[in-house]
């Protein structure tokens, strides 16, 4: 779609290109209400949970059950002051926050999460933008990521932070790799950078049966890139506090947090893509199926947080590019040796 | 060279009973009851030694039972304790004034573990919450009960050698004082 | 010097050193409780004992009670040492009463300090224990018998070192005994040292009674200024106020201890009554208001009357920088210089003791108890300057011969010769031992020659010719002898009579012999300070009187303690145009002032002295300063509001004030203050390089000054057969200004006597403790008198107490007619 197109928008063309400029909108708002309310949702979620898993309730006093904590939190957050330290660099420190919760929400713009819907014989995509090198924005998107944690951390100008930044920035550097070999093989087997195409690829079997060391590598990574327990030691609050976040409140420090969270559905609907044959399942609609793999990623990032310590730093280091690195490289070859043998 | 890759299955094997078996655990307890208290609803009755609010006891006789003998506030981590000694009008040694500054108090209890007296004990009134700082600074007054708190018995005059409403002597313990102008052995 | 080793340290110490002390100077602290290194050892604690490896002894052994000698190994660490004491302290604990929480002693308590190194916590036996009665031994000190251990210090102390034998050991075995044969004030004005001996708390100080702990005290190394003699002390406050003086040890001046006055005069300090709010005309005013009508009343009079109008009095117990800024600011201003001494005759005879007083001559009080003879004149030390006597009293023990030439019934705690004589005879003394003295020496240098026999150098009496002759060839024999000399009731010229002979013994011992005893605690820095020919306050109230002053600053000085005639005073003041005041005191002159700036005391703004050999020495504050929480609080607990400032917490040093008044607002720091120091005289440059713990001598060089003093001429007394001459005297409580105000002393002092001889009392059929009156012009004057055989005839001696209105005498030296003395009828 060109300039001089949009501008003629006369005729059929004209009006075909509106419709679709008004389902896209549609699109997006419906994708971003459920991402968010899916994030605000998790917040609840894993705080009783992590209650349940430490036998105790969780939060309980907001609404029947404590449903409204999150509408607590969010009336929270926007009422408290919005600090920013003296010494801190001002634009940055603002702008920070902001790169981390938009690159997690842009990364599900290439995601699939159902099948294409045909209406009066029009196709509509369920994906927001099926990009042919889609794979490749997803590994973008969260390497930028990085920028909201290291610059926040810089720009807090303390000295906590900055230990968080720089480990944030140190422990993705680390991941991003085995992540990205991870899902060579992925490729390799569906042919295809496109997210729908690797869905599409999985219609008889989910990768997860033939790549499944790919899919633990891709699990382990992509826990360290959101920077959950194990993995959390950015803001590891026993020995840096809050860590990048430190500095930061209001609706800054929320934008932090909604970060967090939109980027454990994406993880999880990342993983539902790659590795559980995206929207696709027997008896019930695909968005359900969908629905239902994203949460299993959230529900074991939670389970895993209460269960596991965090890591020291060299340990981090060390599985990262002593054990997940040469484990990725491996896997490559074996499942390049696999084509090249079955020709396949 | 095989004695190297059996350690390093080893190490993994045993790295993988680790993982799940820490997973298993909190699984099997997301299936449990919660043990958790509902707390303004439910009060649990605390144990009497529990470290809450500061009182201030008498003695069997009801006198005050604290000396101020500055142990306490010399121990308190926190500094908050301050009183003045002062000489009664028959002899006893108390406490001109005592405060407590609750504000500032972290419930250690090494101030009722300094007290030679057992005057200064720690009760289990942990609700403790105040619209002004100011209103934490508790006196004397505040502080003192009419009762010896968790030992009712003792008496920490009966047991010193200073005379006080005993004579010389005549304390737990105590020979008749020594005739310094006698001959006798 | 004996070398040896102990716990594997090699010392070397003089011959005669306990094996405790060499522990001691390498760091390890023996336990002990009955030795103290004033004292010496006794044996009496078993405390100390350690273990002797090697040398001329085997074993277990009392360390405090062996000499340290060459060869010996020790160990203080010996499992066998350690037991023993583990022991010994569980003994002297059976017996010890559940006391420590409501002991004073606890915090500072050695019993507790050996108790817990000595690792006895729980007591095991189970029997009963010993209990004493107590004794009321005065105002000072509270008696606990049942703490006692038994290690003799106190009797050491009371009876072996300082020489009063009313407090001692009685009684045998487990029930020894220390106290009085009966209750009563303990008669030792140095009593008060048992509180620090005592290594328990069975002496402790009534006057701090349960005031705090050691542990909560502000404490500082500190200063008495209650006689010119500047021991070492430490005080304590908390919550504002001083609650406790000890003695510090001083190896120059004081040594261990101090005496009573100087321990319990500080709750002049805490006066309820003492000046907090700057007042003008009556009315309360802050600080900087009062100092601008100060300042401006001031100068308006300096602009009406010329700047000669405006006179300063100051005292001798300013502090150096005050009556350096006095000093700086009366030349400026060309104002009065500072009057610092009550009477000119006590301003002479101070000046000329100072310029007599060089580095070679000036013993310090240390070096006086390795005296071997000793003349005291004008002096009665017990009462002028305390601790001297208990200087003197460890020369006595040593062997040392006094001398004590004075009118008074002195008494002191040794043995001496008193020839008692009247003011006015001592000078001649003096000169006549000089004489004989020198021409002894001449004869010996030329020997052969035919003695010549000094003529007497003024009209003296022939049975004293003996006397001094006895005192000549003591002074020949002596090896180390010394001069003491007063200068209160001497006469003018006595100060310069003793300098002479102390020099001539200077030429003929090569050592340092001579010690005077100056009026007050900085009398030397005034007279360093003042201008020559200084002027007195009885100028200035002449001056008044002449209308030449109008304008009068009084700087922490009582006009009214010192003037000789209470009413003319006051009718000078009233004549004057501006009274202002800076006080520390609510003296009377505080009271009658149109302008009132209060001062803080020496505790709350530190200072410096000169005391009487010439030694600086300075201090800090103790605490800052304002009312004390306990009269802000009523007794009560302490307010329950919260404010940055101090109530009465605006109060300032006097020199601060002084300078203000006069205009200089920037010069009020510390360092400008040694600057003004510096300047005003050179001796003092050296504050700003030696830090305030350590003081130093301002004495010149010998080099640096005429040889020969001017010749003073005395002030004529008028003679008379049928008249006895007045002495006004200090009294050890009740005329020195400061402990006058402190409740303690008040209520411990006993009824003034005024003292006159046996033989003129008889015609007049007074006896010991009658009633006596004394009719003089402005009323008459009833006291109590005291008849000695003791002192001098033809005298009459008066206290300038506090109680005795001695003020209606008139200038002295006064005589005053047998006529006007009489038996008062009252009981
Ligand atoms: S409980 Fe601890 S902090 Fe509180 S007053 Fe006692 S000693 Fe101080
Ligand atoms: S320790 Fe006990 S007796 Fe001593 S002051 Fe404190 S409360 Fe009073
Ligand atoms: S003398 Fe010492 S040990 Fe004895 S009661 Fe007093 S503080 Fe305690
Ligand atoms: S009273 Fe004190 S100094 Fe005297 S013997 Fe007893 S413990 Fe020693
Ligand atoms: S100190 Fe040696 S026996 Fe007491």
């Amino acid at each position: 779609m060109t300039m001089p197109a949009m501008c003629r928008g006369t005729g059929k063309t004209g009006m075909m290109w509106i419709l679709g400029f008004i389902l896209l909108l549609i699109k997006l708002v419906l994708v971003l209400a459920v991402l968010l309310g899916m994030a605000a949702a998790l917040v609840l979620v894993e705080r009783k949970l992590l209650g349940r898993f430490q036998i105790r309730y969780g939060p309980n006093r907001v609404g029947p059950f404590g449903l409204l904590q999150p509408v607590a939190d969010g009336i929270k957050m926007l009422l408290k002051e919005d600090i920013v330290p003296a010494s801190a660099d001002r634009v940055i420190f603002m702008l920070a926050p902001a790169a981390v919760a938009m690159t997690s929400l842009l990364i599900f713009a290439v995601v699939p999460f159902a099948e294409d819907l045909t209406v009066r014989g029009r196709r509509i995509p369920m994906v927001i933008a099926d990009l042919n090198v889609g794979l490749l924005f997803v590994l973008a998107m969260s390497s930028i990521s990085i920028y909201g944690i290291a610059l926040g951390g810089w720009a807090s100008n303390s000295k906590y932070s900055l230990l968080g930044g720089i480990r944030g920035a140190a422990q993705l550097i680390s991941y991003e790799l085995s992540m990205g070999l991870s899902l060579v093989p992925i490729v390799m087997v569906s042919q295809s950078f496109s997210l729908v195409d690797i869905v599409n690829a999985q219609a008889n079997y989910p990768f997860i049966l033939v790549q499944p060391v790919a899919f633990l590598i891709f699990l382990v990574c992509s826990m360290a890139e959101a920077n959950r327990l194990p993995f959390d030691l950015p803001e590891a609050e026993n020995e840096l506090i809050a860590g990048y976040h430190m500095e930061y409140s209001g609706m800054r420090f929320a934008l932090y947090f909604v970060g967090e969270y939109v980027n454990m559905v994406v993880i999880g609907s990342l993983l539902a893509v790659f590795f559980l044959g995206g929207w696709r399942g027997p008896f019930l609609p695909p968005i359900v199926w969908f629905l239902l793999k994203v949460m299993i990623v959230p529900f074991f990032l939670i389970w895993s947080r209460a269960s596991l310590p965090r890591f020291r730093y060299d340990q981090l280091m060390h599985l990262g590019w002593k054990v997940l690195l040469p484990l990725s490289l491996l896997n490559i070859v074996v499942t390049g040796a696999v084509i090249l043998v079955t020709g396949r | 060279m095989a004695k190297e890759e059996s350690s390093i299955a080893k190490t993994a094997a045993e790295m993988v009973k680790g993982l799940a078996g820490s997973y298993a655990v909190t699984l099997k307890h997301l299936f449990r009851k919660p043990i958790t208290e509902q707390y303004p609803e439910y009060k649990k009755p605390l144990p009497a030694r529990s470290r809450g609010r500061i009182i201030l006891t008498v003695d069997p006789d009801g006198d005050e039972r604290c000396v101020a003998c500055y142990l306490c506030s010399a121990v308190c981590p926190t500094s908050c304790i301050s009183m003045e000694s002062r000489e009664r009008d028959d002899g006893r040694r108390h406490a001109a004034w005592f405060r407590i500054n609750f504000a500032r108090c972290i419930y250690c209890g090494l101030c009722e573990e300094a007290c030679p007296t057992l005057a200064i004990q720690l009760t289990p009134d942990f609700e403790f919450c105040k619209d002004d700082i100011l209103k934490f600074v508790y006196e004397k007054e505040d502080l003192l009960v009419n009762h010896g708190g968790r030992n009712q018995e003792y008496n920490f005059y009966r047991h010193a050698g200073l005379s006080e409403k005993g004579e010389k002597g005549t304390h737990i313990n105590e020979k008749p004082p020594v005739d310094v102008k006698s001959n006798m052995p | 010097m004996p070398r040896l080793v102990i716990d594997d340290l090699q010392i070397e110490v003089p011959e005669g050193t306990k094996v405790i002390e060499a522990a001691e100077r390498l760091g390890i602290m023996i336990p002990r409780f009955c030795y103290h290194k004033a004292l010496g050892s006794a044996g009496a604690c078993r405390m100390c004992a350690v273990k002797f490896i090697h040398g001329p002894f085997k074993g277990l052994q009392m360390s405090c009670m062996i000499d340290a000698q060459d060869g010996m190994v020790v160990s203080t660490t010996d499992e066998e040492a350690v037991a023993f004491r583990r022991q010994v302290i569980e003994w002297l604990m059976m017996n010890h009463p559940h006391d420590c929480p409501v002991c004073d002693e606890g915090g500072q308590c050695l019993l507790q300090d050996e108790t817990v190194s000595g690792g006895h916590g729980l007591r095991r036996y189970p029997g009963r224990k010993r209990t004493y009665h107590d004794q009321y031994l005065g105002e000072f000190i509270a008696h606990e018998m049942n703490r006692c251990i038994h290690c003799y210090r106190c009797s050491r102390f009371y009876q072996d070192f300082a020489g009063y034998r009313d407090l001692g050991p009685m009684q045998i075995a487990n029930r020894v005994y220390f106290g009085r044969f009966r209750d009563g004030p303990l008669e030792s004005p140095f009593a008060g040292n048992l509180v620090d001996i005592c290594p328990t708390g069975v002496y402790t100080d009534r006057s701090s009674r349960y005031k705090a702990r050691r542990w909560d005290l502000q404490r500082v190394p500190f200063l008495c200024i209650h006689c010119s003699l500047g021991c070492s002390t430490v005080a304590s406050a908390r919550y504002r106020e001083v609650v406790r003086i000890e003695a510090r040890f001083n190896e120059s001046v004081n040594g261990h201890f101090i005496c009573d006055r100087g321990r319990f005069a500080y709750p002049y300090a805490n006066l309820a009554d003492r000046p907090r709010r700057a007042r003008v005309d009556g009315e309360d005013a802050s600080l900087a208001e009062a100092v601008r009508a100060a300042s401006g009343r001031l100068d308006q009079i300096s602009m009406n009357a010329g700047p000669d109008a405006v006179a300063l009095v100051a005292s001798d117990r300013c502090s150096l920088e005050t009556l350096a800024v006095l000093k700086r600011i009366s030349r400026e201003k060309g104002w009065r210089h500072p009057a610092v001494f009550p009477r000119p005759d006590l301003e002479h005879k101070t000046r000329r003791a100072v310029s007599r007083l060089d580095r070679r001559l000036a013993v310090s009080m240390r070096e006086l108890e390795s005296a071997d003879f000793i003349l005291a004149v004008g002096i009665d030390p017990v009462h002028e300057a305390p601790m001297l006597a208990l200087a003197l009293r460890q020369a006595f023990r040593e062997d040392a011969g006094i001398v004590v030439m004075d009118p008074r019934p002195v008494s002191a705690p040794f043995d001496f010769d008193h020839v008692a004589i009247a003011p006015a005879e001592i000078g001649g003394c003096l000169s006549r031992i000089t004489e004989a003295l020198s021409a002894l020496q001449a004869d010996s240098a030329a020997q052969g020659k035919e003695t010549r026999r000094p003529e007497a150098a003024g009209p003296l009496r022939a049975d004293l010719d003996s006397r001094i002759a006895g005192i000549v060839e003591r002074l020949r024999g002596s090896r180390n002898p010394v001069i003491v000399c007063g200068t209160d009731i001497v006469r003018d010229s006595t100060p310069d009579r003793a300098a002479d002979l102390a020099r001539l013994l200077l030429q003929l011992k090569a050592r340092p012999c001579l010690f005077f005893v100056l009026p007050g605690p900085n009398s030397f820095g005034a007279v360093l300070l003042a201008e020559s020919p200084g002027r007195s306050f009885s100028d200035v109230v002449q001056d008044i009187e002449q209308g030449k002053v109008k304008a009068l600053l009084v700087v922490e000085s009582d006009p009214f303690k010192n003037f000789p005639d209470r009413e003319r005073l006051e009718r000078a003041l009233d004549r004057l145009d501006l009274l202002a005041a800076m006080d520390y005191l609510p003296t009377s002159v505080v009271g009658r002032a149109h302008i009132v700036l209060p001062t803080c005391t020496v505790f709350e703004c530190g200072g410096s002295f000169i005391n009487q050999e010439g030694r600086v020495q300075r201090v800090e504050p103790v605490h800052e300063g304002g009312i004390p929480v306990h009269q802000v609080s009523g007794g009560g607990h302490p307010p329950r509001v919260f404010s940055h400032e101090v109530p009465g917490g605006e109060i300032e040093a006097a020199w601060r004030t002084a300078l203000e008044v006069a205009g200089y607002t920037n010069a009020r720091d510390n360092l400008s203050i040694l600057k003004i120091m510096a300047e005003e005289h050179p001796g003092f440059a050296r504050c700003r390089d030696i830090p305030t713990s350590r003081s130093f001598r301002v004495l010149p060089d010998a080099g640096d000054r005429p040889p020969v003093c001017e010749e003073t001429g005395d002030r004529a007394a008028p003679e008379a057969a049928d008249t006895l001459e007045v002495v006004l005297v200090d009294r050890f409580f009740g005329t020195e200004e400061l402990s006058g105000y402190s409740p303690v002393i008040q209520n411990a002092d006993s009824e003034p006597l005024v003292f006159l001889h046996v033989r003129d009392a008889e015609p007049l059929g007074i006896a010991h403790s009658d009633w006596i009156s004394i009719a003089l012009e402005g009323g008459g004057l009833e006291v109590r008198a005291g008849v000695s055989a003791q002192m001098a005839e033809g005298v009459l001696v008066i206290p300038r107490h506090r109680l005795l209105e001695w003020q209606k005498l008139g200038p002295v030296p006064a005589q005053i007619p047998f006529g006007r003395i009489s038996r008062a009828g009252k009981e």
